[in-house]
């Protein structure tokens, strides 16, 4: 187990060694299996990662939002601003923090946001929770300039409009407004941009950017596309299979990743402007996480394993200053 | 091979049989050519109307005005003996495999289901053809007897392809046939594809909008915006000079993975407009950057710039 320091922690989040499991029928989920992680004021941490490997799970638990009766964090502490999250009740978690201090937007506007209420109504709804602002008349005119900071064209006139109304870019930017609207101190972006157009893309992308810049807000960025976290992220966090492999700077990670399920990923995609005969495929698929190899996780599907890597999993070692591979071979990809 | 001329493909919305309502534009005159043992990737943005075309490509809609012509002959006009013989030689693998394989039949009835509808097989050519196709997509025999539940993403889209390949067809049409499947996998049933054209000799025509996954696997392109062809070419060039303002700014929005690399800030304003209600003149001109008055006011001309491409652009008019 990490050391459980009584001071506070010196950066805005800091995760030690959560594990967060799922209770199921056909078994328990280690979803989530001994991650650590920090993110600093005013940065942007990318979690990338397939579906299944955990990335969800990580942003959820930091919410204390999984799933009611089969989710627990079973291990490990949230610390944000200085104050381990899964220590509290429901009820302050819900007062003072969810939605306050750390708050997220999720992948589909078009589940998050609700049908029958107006815009205004569900932009207003933070403030009034809150208790931000007073009276119908303060919550509309925070709800205006919330939206006018996510760049809604005339808000004013919007406010009484349905969601259905609203295209799918215009939808996303409703529930950033929404996230952003009791100014946290972080934000967590889980696959923001996956159901968008690449032209509407770029938009959001350099929206987040906007809204960082002028708020030192830190930022989780959860995505399985490289393209999007090198484009807003300063460092990366690759997951797989319950657990980082590597953590390091954004240059770091695209130019001289060290861990081979990295150097695979990055392998495997086509990049625009490089055509090559042909895509370096990764064998096989991701392990069963009700019962994950004891060793390393990617170790089936490596290049470069060797007998310890299925028998033992590796420590997470620094490699440079920030940059940290948990792998038993790291190196350049051969 | 294919041959597309001035294809059209109008919905009606609300309204009553008798008429009103409103009329969407899905597709609206769009032509070009698929060669044999090509692939042709149309590309755009949602709502541009690639799907509509592979679905009337696959005799799943009808066209509403022009035509489709696969070896000179109108889809339109064949006899049913025809039609049979064309679906047999053009077959098809969808996007989500979790919704393409019917949960309730075995591996073995979903890849023989095709091969049944087309003639009577014995059981032991059934058997023997089933298991030959899985092997192509690399799947062993004993596959056959699970259900699709009992496989992952990639698995089942093989399954989907195994299925496609059952006929022998001499053309696939791939629509986002990667789009739902974790990356790590991606790559694996991308390299089998091409493994499978270049074996049996296939003609693939590929609805994407990944446009780095098209650069990689086509070798003709078509730019798709609202309905419309804004851009056609061989792949490497469009690519590297695109001549439509919305490819280059299609091209330019792509987030690549390259943290130096900075994408334009100003090449593409606002959303995709109406099909219901396009704008008047070229489609694009509200959100393209080089727009002036003219594209307002009148429809730009299908040009042809140099052998095999061509693009509808006011600008492209004045520059030759």
């Amino acid at each position: 187990m990490a050391a459980t320091e009584a001071s506070p922690p010196q950066p805005l989040l800091r995760i030690d060694n959560l594990r967060t499991h799922l209770f199921l029928k056909r078994g328990v989920v280690h979803a989530v299996d001994g991650v650590n992680l920090h993110v600093d004021a005013g940065e942007t941490l990318g979690l990338v990662g397939e579906s299944g490997s955990g990335k969800s799970m990580t942003s959820l638990s930091i919410l204390r939002l999984l799933p009611k009766h089969s989710g627990r964090i079973v291990e490990g502490q949230v610390w944000l601003d200085g104050t381990d999250l899964t220590t509290l009740s429901e009820e302050e978690m819900a007062r003072d923090w969810r939605g306050r201090r750390v708050s997220m937007v999720s992948q589909d506007p078009m589940t998050s946001l609700n049908p029958v209420f107006s815009v205004g109504d569900q932009v207003g709804a933070p403030f009034r929770y809150h208790r931000l602002a007073r009276g119908a008349r303060a919550v509309r005119e925070a709800a205006v300039k919330v939206l006018r900071r996510v760049r809604i064209p005339s808000p004013e006139t919007r406010l009484d409009d349905y969601p259905h109304q609203f295209s799918g870019g215009m939808r996303q930017r409703v529930v950033a407004a929404m996230a952003i609207a009791c100014a946290p101190k972080l934000l967590i972006a889980d696959e923001p941009t996956s159901n968008l157009d690449v032209t509407i893309q770029v938009q959001m992308i350099e929206l987040f950017r906007e809204l960082q810049r002028d708020s030192n807000l830190g930022m989780i960025l959860i995505t399985h596309d490289l393209g999007v976290a090198a484009s807003i992220c300063r460092r990366v966090a690759v997951m797989y299979a319950g657990r980082i492999v590597e953590v390091g700077d954004v240059r770091t990670i695209y130019r001289a990743p060290a861990h081979p399920y990295t150097q695979a990923l990055l392998a495997s995609i086509p990049h625009l402007g490089q055509k090559r005969r042909r895509l370096q495929a990764i064998a096989g698929q991701p392990p069963s996480l009700i019962d994950p190899p004891v060793g390393c996780r990617f170790a089936a599907r490596c290049p470069r394993r060797s007998a310890r890597c299925a028998t033992e999993y590796p420590p997470e070692i620094e490699l440079a200053s920030g940059h940290k591979v948990a792998c038993w071979h790291p190196g350049p990809a051969s | 091979m294919f041959e597309i001329r001035d294809l059209t493909k109008h919905f009606r919305i609300g309204g009553t049989p008798l008429g009103g309502g409103h009329i969407v534009r899905a597709v609206d005159g769009v032509s070009f050519c698929v060669a044999e043992g090509e692939t042709f990737a149309l590309v755009g943005e949602s709502g541009c109307g690639k799907t509509t075309i592979a679905k009337m490509v696959l005799m799943l809609e009808r066209p509403t005005g022009g035509s489709i012509l696969f070896e000179g002959q109108d889809l339109a006009t064949m006899s049913g003996a025809q039609r049979k013989q064309y679906r047999r030689q053009v077959q098809t693998v969808f996007q989500d495999p979790y919704a393409s394989l019917n949960p309730r039949l075995r591996v073995r009835t979903i890849i023989a289901e095709p091969i049944r509808a087309h003639s009577r097989p014995g059981a032991a050519a059934l058997r023997r053809r089933v298991e030959q196709v899985l092997d192509v997509v690399g799947l062993p025999a004993s596959a056959a007897d699970l259900f699709p539940h009992e496989f992952s993403g990639g698995q089942r889209q093989r399954i989907a392809i195994a299925r496609a390949l059952a006929l022998e067809p001499r053309c696939i049409v791939l629509d986002e046939p990667i789009s739902a499947l974790d990356v790590s996998i991606r790559a694996q049933i991308l390299n089998l594809l091409a493994d499978i054209q270049e074996r049996f000799r296939l003609t693939y025509l590929i609805i994407a909008h990944d446009l780095a996954l098209v650069e990689h696997f086509s070798t003709r392109v078509g730019v798709m915006y609202l309905g419309n062809m804004a851009e056609t070419g061989p792949t490497e060039q469009v690519f590297s000079q695109p001549q439509h303002p919305y490819t280059q700014a299609l091209l330019a929005s792509v987030p690549r993975p390259d943290p130096d690399h900075k994408a334009p800030l100003d090449a593409i304003r606002g959303e995709i407009g109406s099909a219901v209600a396009p704008p008047p003149g070229c489609k694009f001109h509200p959100r393209c950057p080089r727009a002036f008055a003219r594209c307002s006011a009148e429809v730009p001309a299908w040009r042809t710039l140099a052998a095999d491409r061509a693009a509808a652009c006011h600008l492209l008019e004045t520059a030759a």
